[in-house]
């Protein structure tokens, strides 16, 4: 299975073209945030405010962070795919390499690309943030973030299977993967805020598993970045903020604590995980 | 006699399609060993069930004592196959290829290098090991396949058409390296081509048309029971030796300049030769090849 995992690894990193694509939406994201969304969010902040450009640098660390590994992993399974439409597994199967061995060395191996593509990004944003707002993520921070990054590439990675087992061709695999690219940015509430959508998409938003992992890195990035810019203020614009920005997320006046996003991701790794092997058990007594 | 594949009565159907159509036949020990038909004959289908991807309707198939069905990872770790397109990975050299997949076998370490060197050495893959699969010729992708096909040392190969698609030279060094590994290995080869030149080398060849055998034998065996010998003379006048030929009941056929004699008996030749003695320029005995044997069998040329 680890050997197999192995050769999964090295067939994705030799494709320098999947490497891209996969990296694709993520790229558009940091543009866009960079050449327009950024003054149009950022001048919603009061003038003169200290740290507001940090604050925002943060937040779209936060959600490319959230995404970078789902998109990843989608490039990663397109491994597995493109093994089925070029019918490369019919060698496999003419050896005694047991089928749950193949199907764990595909999952291992894009959760690994899906880590590696994160903690990449990670780096690059760190020194971006550095560069530009001189702030540092603390090493507790830093901590929780990769901690996160790994519980939400399995989450990620748990979905992006589930879509890929249906998948038996390259075309098909590249429009999905466009596809859901691009949603994945809205979805997640990452090109706009959560509240600048209409109640219908917020309620959404606020199921999709991506948003709850966007929160997530969100409370641990700003936190600090926001105590600092709401030094002072009353409570209320604070938490105007918070529920704009999707940092906080409230059913009605309900909040949603970080342990039942937590939670909430691994049902998600569990539910979506546990009905592709499902799907793939049957299918192949059929 | 050693059998080291039996199959049985074996049966595949798609709906109307008899694909494969209730096929006995066994494949001895070390012995080179061809299916021979059209294209569409149900030769892949059989080597499909064989190595254990598809499931036959009925029948039963045994490899070197394990039964299909029962099992199936003994018959995969004891046999190798070549599929008719490369199945190996475009990005990675063919070293990474062979090694990644020796290990599927459990290959590894000294083990796993040890047989790599083997097989490197069988198929002659030496010079571009450490080159992409997909940068490869036509020619190295087919020797690179073969040599990932006896990485686990296996006791019976399958090549489905192994040598299609490859110019004639490529074809021919391709096969010298089949023939060669199956003498010096003393390996069970069994092959589907519909090149007769390649059937003809085969120890045991089975036609096989529209799901069915047709018929079996060795190459000899098979052009001797069904193809004829012919007679060719170069004539001196037509009109003349028709005329004999005619007035003798001999049929023939011209053909650039030559009547052609098909023979029931290569001897019926002195009789025929005698009687047009006077009219003959130069005159050979062609004996009936594989390709002959086949039209009369299936009643079709084989490249369509």
């Amino acid at each position: 299975m680890i050997i197999f995992a192995l050769r999964n690894f090295k067939v994705f990193i030799r494709d320098r073209l999947a490497i891209f694509f996969s990296l694709l939406s993520v790229i558009i994201i940091f543009a866009l945030y960079t050449l327009f969304l950024n003054n149009a969010w950022s001048s919603a902040l009061p003038d003169g405010v200290e740290g507001g450009q940090a604050l925002m640098d943060g937040w779209l660390m936060a959600g490319i962070l959230a995404v970078v590994s789902f998109t990843t992993t989608m490039g990663a399974y397109g491994t597995m795919v493109d093994d089925k439409a070029k019918k490369i597994y019919k060698d496999f199967s003419s050896s005694p390499l047991k089928r749950t061995s193949l199907v764990g060395g595909y999952i291992i191996s894009s959760y690994i690309i899906g880590v590696i593509m994160s903690i990449i990004s990670l780096v690059f944003l760190y020194i971006y943030m550095m560069i530009r707002d001189g702030y540092f993520l603390g090493w507790l921070e830093t901590l929780q973030v990769f901690g996160l990054i790994l519980l939400v590439t399995l989450a990620n990675s748990a979905m992006v299977f589930f879509i890929t087992i249906f998948i038996k061709s390259n075309t098909a695999f590249g429009t999905v993967s466009t596809v859901v690219g691009t949603l994945m940015g809205f979805l997640a509430g990452i090109y706009m805020p959560i509240g600048n959508f209409p109640k219908f998409v917020q309620g959404v938003i606020k199921v999709f598993p991506v948003s709850h992992a966007a929160s997530l890195f969100r409370r641990v990035i700003m936190g600090d970045l926001v105590n600092k810019v709401f030094l002072g203020a009353p409570d209320i614009y604070r938490e105007d903020f918070l529920n704009i920005m999707g940092v906080d997320f409230a059913f009605g006046d309900f909040l949603i604590l970080p342990w039942m996003q937590i939670v909430y991701l691994i049902a998600t790794t569990l539910v979506f995980y546990g009905l592709s092997l499902l799907i793939v058990s049957l299918k192949k007594q059929s | 006699m050693d059998k080291i594949l039996e199959v049985e009565h074996l049966k595949k159907y798609y709906g109307q399609i008899k694909a494969v159509d209730d096929i006995s036949f066994y494949v001895e020990r070390g012995k080179l060993f061809a299916f021979l038909g059209p294209n569409g004959a149900g030769k892949s289908t059989t080597i499909d069930i064989i190595c254990t991807f598809l499931k036959p309707d009925s029948g039963s198939v045994s490899i070197d004592g394990h039964v299909l069905g029962k099992d199936d990872d003994a018959i995969r770790s004891s046999i190798g196959v070549v599929f008719q397109d490369g199945f190996l990975d475009d990005l990675l050299t063919v070293e990474e290829n062979i090694k990644y997949r020796g290990s599927f076998y459990g290959l590894k370490g000294k083990e796993l290098q040890d047989a790599f060197d083997r097989v490197v050495e069988a198929t002659g893959v030496k010079d571009f090991l450490k080159r992409q699969y997909k940068k490869l010729s036509g020619g190295q992708r087919r020797r690179s396949d073969i040599a990932r096909s006896l990485i686990h040392t296996p006791k019976i190969l399958f090549l489905d058409e192994p040598t299609t698609g490859l110019d004639p030279q490529t074809r021919k060094k391709v096969w010298e390296t089949i023939v060669k590994m199956q003498r010096d290995l003393g390996m069970t080869v069994f092959l589907t081509t519909h090149y007769m030149e390649e059937a003809t080398e085969a120890d045991y060849v089975i036609i096989i048309d529209n799901g069915k055998i047709a018929a079996r034998g060795t190459p000899y065996d098979l052009r001797k029971n069904y193809a004829n010998d012919s007679l060719r003379i170069e004539y001196r006048d037509l009109p003349t030796i028709e005329t004999i030929l005619k007035t003798n009941g001999i049929d023939c056929r011209i053909h650039n300049g030559e009547a052609i004699i098909p023979l029931k008996k290569t001897l019926d030749a002195l009789q025929i030769l005698d009687l047009c003695k006077g009219e003959i320029k130069s005159f050979e005995v062609l004996s009936g090849t594989l390709n002959d044997a086949f039209i009369n069998i299936t009643g079709k040329e084989i490249r369509e």
